[in-house]
């Protein structure tokens, strides 16, 4: 029972405390940020902008708009794939005449309307995005600018959800440990990228070569990180640009983002089934940081179990047991009266539009 | 009182979101491709 206990302790400790202190030494001593170097005027790539969409003709036009406001340097292409859409969308788009795509396909999942994207863009740059967020200025440039290393593969942004500002927490009920969570996550992610590669990418706004683009499976749960890792896989980067920004909103209440989270997770054990090559040293080159951040994720739940069972069985056999159980007692309390908040908070009104004036004019740097 | 359910809250999340990773694996062998 000891050795669980210590395990489990290990585990969670390691995953959520000396991995991202490992990373950050890492980063710091062997550091290798991509050679950044913006083309000149007229040697932009092309990109194909790929936008999946299911039911969204109401945001259709705003988002395009937006991604048109992009002005971006070189030859674009924007691209939606109507996934068996009822609402619509041709009549949403019709005031952007020849400046977008519509490709309208059979309902099939946001993993074949993918491929169908894909398999008509022309551009060498694929940039996907979603249809509810939306992108700073300069995001797409941002982006593609990191192609000009050869090395790089695939760029990701970074979202940025409103709950991350001060006083907007109020819009989500698990605002402030989503918020919290998040910047956490982005702060890895960001010295993953500068070591050598982060291990996916944001479904709202990532970019990939198109010659790196593999079909993806019809019940692929994360598009997101399968392409981009199928990249890694073959030896490219993955960068994380902190300079491409999107906006969008957090989960409203912890059902939602439960459920998020659980197709999430769900997604990253799916994934070691249609990529094992991933749970293999040196053909994966970047195991280390793929065993530590998410199997380690995977793995941290039957830790906490264990650590609860071991720690309680062992209570008796001396104080500092018992201090554990009593730490973990207050904390899972501390959980069960935020699960009580959260139950007791109205869920509040939808928000009426995706907050794109957030303060965040001046992008940080990589 | 606003720091101690701000505490709360985010112990719930952070209990909330590991604990995904149980029911996500769960619900594996019925899931199918969707929309996130």
């Amino acid at each position: 029972m000891a050795l669980l206990f210590w395990v489990s302790a290990f585990v969670v400790c390691y995953v959520y405390a000396g991995y991202p202190l490992c990373l950050a030494a890492w980063a710091r001593i062997n550091g290798r940020r991509p050679r950044t170097q913006a083309p000149a005027a007229g040697a932009w790539p092309s990109v194909s902008l790929v936008v999946a969409v299911r039911n969204e003709a109401s945001r259709l036009a705003g988002r395009i708009a937006n991604l048109l406001d992009q002005r971006y340097p070189g030859p674009l292409e924007v691209l939606v794939v109507s996934d068996g859409s009822d609402d619509d969308p041709a009549s949403a788009l019709a005031g952007f005449a020849d400046a977008v795509r519509l490709i309208e396909r059979p309902r099939g999942g946001k993993p074949l309307a993918l491929n169908a994207g894909v398999a008509a863009a022309r551009g060498e740059i694929l940039v996907f995005a979603d249809a509810r967020q939306r992108f700073a200025p300069g995001a797409i440039e941002a982006l593609v600018s990191n192609f000009s290393d050869p090395a790089v593969g695939g760029a990701t942004g970074e979202l940025v959800l409103d709950c991350e500002r001060a006083g907007a927490r109020a819009a989500s009920t698990v605002g402030d440990g989503l918020g919290l969570y998040w910047q956490y996550e982005k702060w890895l992610r960001r010295r993953e990228s500068h070591i050598w590669s982060t291990l996916g990418a944001t479904g709202a706004i990532y970019a990939l070569r198109r010659t790196l683009w593999r079909p993806l499976p019809a019940d692929t749960l994360l598009d997101d990180v399968l392409a981009p890792m199928r990249a890694v896989l073959a030896g490219y980067r993955l960068v994380f640009d902190g300079r491409a920004v999107a906006f969008d909103r957090a989960a409203p209440d912890a059902a939602t983002e439960a459920r998020r989270k659980q197709r999430t997770l769900a997604g990253n054990y799916q994934i070691l089934a249609l990529e094992p090559r991933l749970l293999v040293p040196v053909v994966n080159p970047v195991w280390l940081q793929y065993m530590s951040h998410k199997v380690g994720r995977l793995i941290v739940p039957w830790a906490l179990l264990g650590l609860l069972v071991s720690s309680i069985a062992l209570a008796r056999s001396g104080w500092f047991y018992a201090g554990v159980v009593a730490l973990e007692a207050a904390f899972y309390g501390l959980a069960l009266a935020g699960a009580w908040l959260d139950r007791r908070a109205s869920r509040p009104p939808a928000a009426p539009a995706v907050p794109i004036d957030l303060p965040r004019s001046a992008p940080e740097a990589r | 009182m606003t720091s101690v359910r701000r505490l709360a809250r985010v112990a719930f999340t952070f209990v909330m979101m590991n604990y995904a990773a149980l029911a996500g694996l769960a619900s594996l062998g019925r899931r199918r491709g969707g929309w996130r």
